[in-house]
C-alpha cells in the first residue's frame, strides 16, 4: 500500500479525483472468478453524468506483488478524466454497461445448467462438476432431523383436528433426485415405525424448470412413485405453476437454488447508494488463447459468444467436443468491468418488482456506511412467490450460503465467483429477513452442523404474528 | 334507512393506500407530527366511507384505517396496560404490551369513530372491536391468574364501551375473534367473556370468527365444526364467518345445529386480487340459501380488506353488491 501515494503522483490523477479515491481491499474466495487482481470503477449519477468518486479494488487473494505497482498504475490511469481505459488488446463481449442481473453471465449460467451432461463429459468430473451435489443436501442425518421435524408437525396438527386430508410437500429445484429419494425413503421408514399414519396421504411434488432433470428425479425416487408427482416451474415464481395449491403445503424445500437466481450489487459510500454496473470483456493472454487455440477471430469473439449462448456448443463448432472446449475457455477468461451508477432516492427501478424501497430503508439501517451487498433480487423473488403456497402451519426451509447481517459484508466478499460452469454467490439473508418480515414470516438462521466447516446455513420460515 | 333482504356490509377494515402506511411509519420514527398523521387518517376514512357507499354497501364501516392492526389500537387504549412504544418500526407489527395490576374502568375512546361515521355517512354503521379472547392472546398478562380471568376483566371494561357507542347510535357493534380457530379450547371461557362484553348493549351485536388474516394469510386451517355447540350460547345477533376461500362445506353445520343468530356469508375472498364475479357471488348465497332463510343471512367479504390495493377492493366490493341484487331480484 505504500507504493499508492507514489503512483498516484506519477500517474497524474487529478486532486478532486484523488482526494474522492476509494481503495477496497478484498480477498475473493473463488479462484476462478469475473475480476483482474486490480481493478478500477468509475462513478456517474444517476443521469450518467461523471463524478468524482472513483475506487480501485484490490484481489489480495490473486494479486502477483512483481506487477502490482503496473497493475495499480493502469488502474489508477484508467480513472483519469478523458482515459480510453483499457489495452486495445482487450475484447469487449458487450459495448454497455448494464446491471449485473442482465449480464451475459447469466446466460452462461443458464447454458450451464442446460448442457450439464456435456460440461461434465468435458471435464471428466461426472457429478462432481455439479454444485449442488457436492452441497450438504443429501446428508443423511440432516435428512433424517428434517423428516422427524416434519413428522412431529404432522402429528401436532392431526392432534389438534387440523391436519388436511391430503399433505402436500414440495422440492424446488430437484437435481438428481437423490435427496427427494432419501427424504421419501427415511418418511417411509419413520412412519412405518410409528403406525403408518400420513405416508399414504403424502403428495410430494418436485418441482424444476428442466424437463430432463425432471425426468432423471423421477427415476430416482421411483420407489414412491404412487405419491411423487414432478411439475415444470420456474423457480423465481413458483406460486404461477401451483397456485391451486395456495395455503396448502406443509413443507418446501430448496437447495442451492437462490445462489444461482440472477442478483444485482450495491455499493454504499457515505451518504451515497450505487448500483454496480458491468461490461464483460476478455483480457489480451484471453483473446490470444481463444484465437490461436481455438482458431477464433478476435473481431468474431462477440458473435461467437452469442452463438453459443443461443445454440449451445454446436452452433460454435461442427464437432460438440470443440465446441464444450471453446465454452469452457471462454467463461473461464470471461471478466466484468466495473462502475457504480448512483442511485436516485426516488426511484426504484433497481428493486425487484414487488418490493417497495421501503424493504431497501430496512436493509440500509443496519448497514454499514461503507459495503458492497448483493441484492438477491431472484432469491427474494422466489420467496415471496413461494410463501403464499405455505399452510399456516407449514415452513420454508432453504439450504444455501447466506450472508446473514449487513454488517458481515463488511467483512468477507460474498461473491460473484465461478464454479464449474455456473455463478457462486452469497444469498443476502438481511434481504429475505426483511421481505419476510412484510409477507408474514420470520425467518432463522442455522449453521449447518452436519459437516465441520461447512459454509452451508439453513433458512428456514416460521408464522409471523 | 331501511335495510334490504340480503344486506351487504364490510368486515370492517378497508384497503390501506401505501402512502398512509409510510406515514405511519414516519410516524414511528417521529418524522411525520401527530396532527399531520391524523389528517390524513381523517382523509383515507372519508375516502374509505365514499367507495363503500358508491360500491353500493348497506351497514358502512370507516375503514379502520387509522389502526395500525387488531391488537395495537386496543392495546393502547385499555386501561392498565403498557405499552414499550419503542418496540416497532414498521406500523403493523405489534407493540409489546403488558398488563401488571387490574384493569381500570374507564373509555377507551372509540366514541369518535361512531361520530366520525354519523358525520359522513346516513347509512347504518357498524364499529368493529377486536374481541377480549384475541387480546388476550397478544397482551403479556403479569397480573391475573388466567388468561380467563383476563379475559372476563377485559370483557367488563370493554361492555362500558360498547354502551356509550350504542348510546351515541352505533347500529352494529361488532366483536372480532380471529384467535378461536387457533385455540378451540378456549372457547367455553371465550364465550362467557363475549357475554360480559354484550350485557345489556342495545345495539345488533356482530360476532366476527375467522381463519386470520394477519399480512393477508391465514393463520390456521381446519373447518368451523369446533365452534358447536358452544357458539350457540354467543347472546349475539348474528355471526359472521368466512365461506369464499374455504368452500361452503361449513354451511352443513347450519342443518345440524338451530343457530339462534342470523348469520353473515363471507362471499369474497380477501387473500387473492382476483376479483370475482357478481355470477359467483350470486352462486355463492344461492347454495347458502339451501340452508338458512334469507331473512338470516347478511352478506359479507371473508374478513377485512385491508391487504388488497384499493382498486381490487372496490371492485371486489362491487361484485358482492351485484351479485347480492341479482339473488334479491329473484328472491322478489
Amino acid at each position: 500500500m505504500g507504493t499508492l501515494p507514489g503512483v498516484i503522483d506519477h500517474v497524474g490523477l487529478d486532486p478532486q479525483a484523488a482526494a474522492g479515491l476509494h481503495v477496497d481491499l478484498d480477498w475473493l474466495p473463488y479462484r476462478s472468478n469475473f475480476r483482474d487482481p486490480v481493478i478500477a470503477r468509475r462513478a456517474i449519477d444517476a443521469q450518467g453524468h461523471p463524478l468524482a468518486h472513483g475506487e480501485i479494488a484490490i484481489d489480495l487473494a490473486q494479486v502477483d506483488q512483481a506487477r502490482f505497482e503496473a497493475q495499480v498504475t493502469e488502474a489508477l490511469r484508467s480513472l483519469r478524466a478523458g482515459s480510453t481505459n483499457q489495452d486495445p488488446a482487450y475484447v469487449r463481449l458487450d459495448q454497455e454497461f448494464k446491471p449485473l442481473r442482465e449480464s451475459v453471465i447469466w446466460q452462461f449460467n443458464r447454458l450451464f445448467w442446460q448442457r450439464l451432461n456435456e460440461w461434465q463429459s468435458a471435464s471428466g468430473r461426472g457429478s462432481e462438476a455439479v454444485p449442488g451435489e457436492t452441497s450438504d443436501a443429501n446428508n443423511p442425518q440432516s435428512i433424517e432431523d428434517n423428516v422427524a421435524d416434519f413428522w412431529t408437525l404432522l402429528r401436532d396438527l392431526d392432534a389438534r383436528g387440523q391436519l388436511p386430508a391430503e399433505i402436500f410437500a414440495l422440492e424446488i429445484g430437484v437435481g438428481t433426485g437423490e435427496r427427494a429419494a432419501a427424504w421419501l425413503d427415511r418418511f417411509k421408514e419413520l412412519d412405518e415405525q410409528c403406525g403408518g399414519l400420513y405416508y399414504s396421504r403424502l403428495r410430494f411434488l418436485l418441482g424444476d424448470y428442466s424437463p430432463a432433470t425432471l425426468e432423471a428425479a423421477l427415476a430416482a425416487v421411483h420407489r414412491h412413485a404412487p405419491i411423487v408427482a414432478v411439475l415444470s416451474l420456474d423457480a423465481l415464481n413458483p406460486f404461477k405453476t401451483l397456485s391451486f395449491l395456495r395455503f396448502k403445503i406443509l413443507y418446501i424445500h430448496l437447495t442451492n437454488v437462490y445462489d444461482n437466481l440472477p442478483f444485482d450489487e450495491m455499493v454504499r459510500r457515505g451518504e451515497g447508494l450505487y448500483l454496480v454496473e458491468v461490461r464483460p470483456y476478455l483480457d489480451a493472454a484471453a483473446v490470444q488463447r481463444l484465437t490461436t487455440e481455438h482458431a477464433r477471430d478476435a473481431e468474431q469473439l462477440t458473435d461467437t459468444m452469442k452463438r453459443l449462448l443461443e445454440g449451445g456448443p454446436e452452433a460454435v463448432h461442427q464437432d460438440r467436443a470443440k465446441g464444450v472446449a471453446f465454452w469452457r475457455c471462454l467463461w473461464h477468461a470471461l471478466r466484468l468491468e466495473e462502475r457504480l451508477r448512483a442511485v436516485d432516492p426516488a426511484e426504484s427501478d433497481h428493486l425487484p418488482s414487488g418490493l417497495s424501497r421501503s424493504y431497501l430503508e430496512d436493509l440500509l439501517a443496519g448497514a454499514p456506511a461503507d459495503a458492497r451487498f448483493q441484492l438477491s433480487r431472484g432469491a427474494a423473488e422466489s420467496f415471496a412467490n413461494t410463501v403464499p403456497l405455505l399452510h399456516p402451519r407449514g415452513f420454508l426451509q432453504v439450504q444455501d450460503v447466506f450472508v446473514t447481517a449487513m454488517d458481515a459484508y463488511r467483512q468477507e466478499f460474498s461473491g460473484p465467483g465461478k464454479v464449474d460452469g455456473s455463478i457462486v454467490s452469497s444469498v443476502n439473508g438481511a434481504l429475505l429477513r426483511a421481505v419476510a418480515s412484510r409477507a408474514g414470516f420470520d425467518v432463522h438462521f442455522a449453521p449447518f452442523r452436519y459437516r465441520a466447516g461447512s459454509r452451508t446455513s439453513v433458512l428456514y420460515t416460521t408464522p409471523r404474528d | 334507512m331501511t335495510l334490504p333482504i340480503l344486506p351487504t356490509t364490510v368486515i370492517g377494515s378497508y384497503s390501506m393506500p401505501s402512502w398512509l402506511e409510510h406515514a405511519k411509519n414516519d410516524f414511528l420514527q417521529r418524522r411525520v407530527s401527530r396532527h399531520d398523521l391524523d389528517e390524513m387518517y381523517d382523509s383515507a376514512r372519508k375516502a374509505a366511507i365514499k367507495d363503500q357507499e358508491t360500491a353500493g354497501i348497506d351497514i358502512v364501516t370507516d375503514g379502520e384505517l387509522q389502526r395500525d392492526n387488531m391488537i395495537d389500537y386496543f392495546a393502547e387504549r385499555i386501561p392498565g396496560v403498557q405499552i414499550d412504544h419503542s418496540s416497532k418500526r414498521f406500523y403493523y407489527d405489534y407493540y409489546e404490551s403488558t398488563v401488571r395490576s387490574k384493569l381500570a374502568s374507564g373509555s377507551l375512546g372509540l366514541a369518535g369513530e361512531v361520530k366520525f361515521l354519523r358525520r359522513y355517512t346516513d347509512h347504518p354503521i357498524k364499529v368493529a372491536i377486536s374481541g377480549p379472547h384475541t387480546l388476550v392472546k397478544r397482551i403479556q398478562n403479569l397480573h391475573y391468574p388466567s388468561e380467563e380471568a383476563f379475559a372476563l376483566d377485559l370483557a367488563r371494561v370493554m361492555n362500558l364501551e360498547l354502551k356509550e357507542l350504542a348510546r351515541l347510535g352505533a347500529t352494529y357493534l361488532q366483536i372480532d375473534e380471529p384467535y378461536y380457530s387457533g385455540f378451540p379450547e378456549d372457547l367455553p371461557w371465550a364465550i362467557r367473556a363475549v357475554n360480559t362484553m354484550v350485557e345489556g348493549v342495545d345495539a345488533k351485536l356482530v360476532l366476527h370468527v375467522c381463519y386470520g388474516n394477519r399480512y393477508g394469510k391465514p393463520s390456521w386451517e381446519g373447518t368451523y365444526r369446533y365452534l358447536f355447540p358452544t357458539i350457540l350460547d354467543a347472546k349475539v345477533h348474528l355471526i359472521s364467518l368466512e365461506f369464499a376461500r374455504r368452500g361452503d362445506e361449513d354451511l352443513q353445520l347450519f342443518n345440524e345445529f338451530k343457530v339462534p343468530f342470523a348469520v353473515g356469508l363471507g362471499v369474497v375472498d380477501v387473500k387473492t386480487t382476483e376479483v370475482e364475479s357478481a355470477t359467483l357471488v350470486a352462486d355463492r348465497i344461492r347454495r347458502a340459501l339451501k340452508v338458512l332463510p334469507a331473512d338470516r343471512l347478511v352478506i359479507t367479504p371473508d374478513c377485512g380488506c385491508v391487504h388488497l390495493p384499493r382498486d381490487v377492493a372496490f371492485e371486489k366490493l362491487c361484485a358482492m353488491v351485484e351479485g347480492t341484487r341479482q339473488v334479491r331480484k329473484e328472491l322478489g
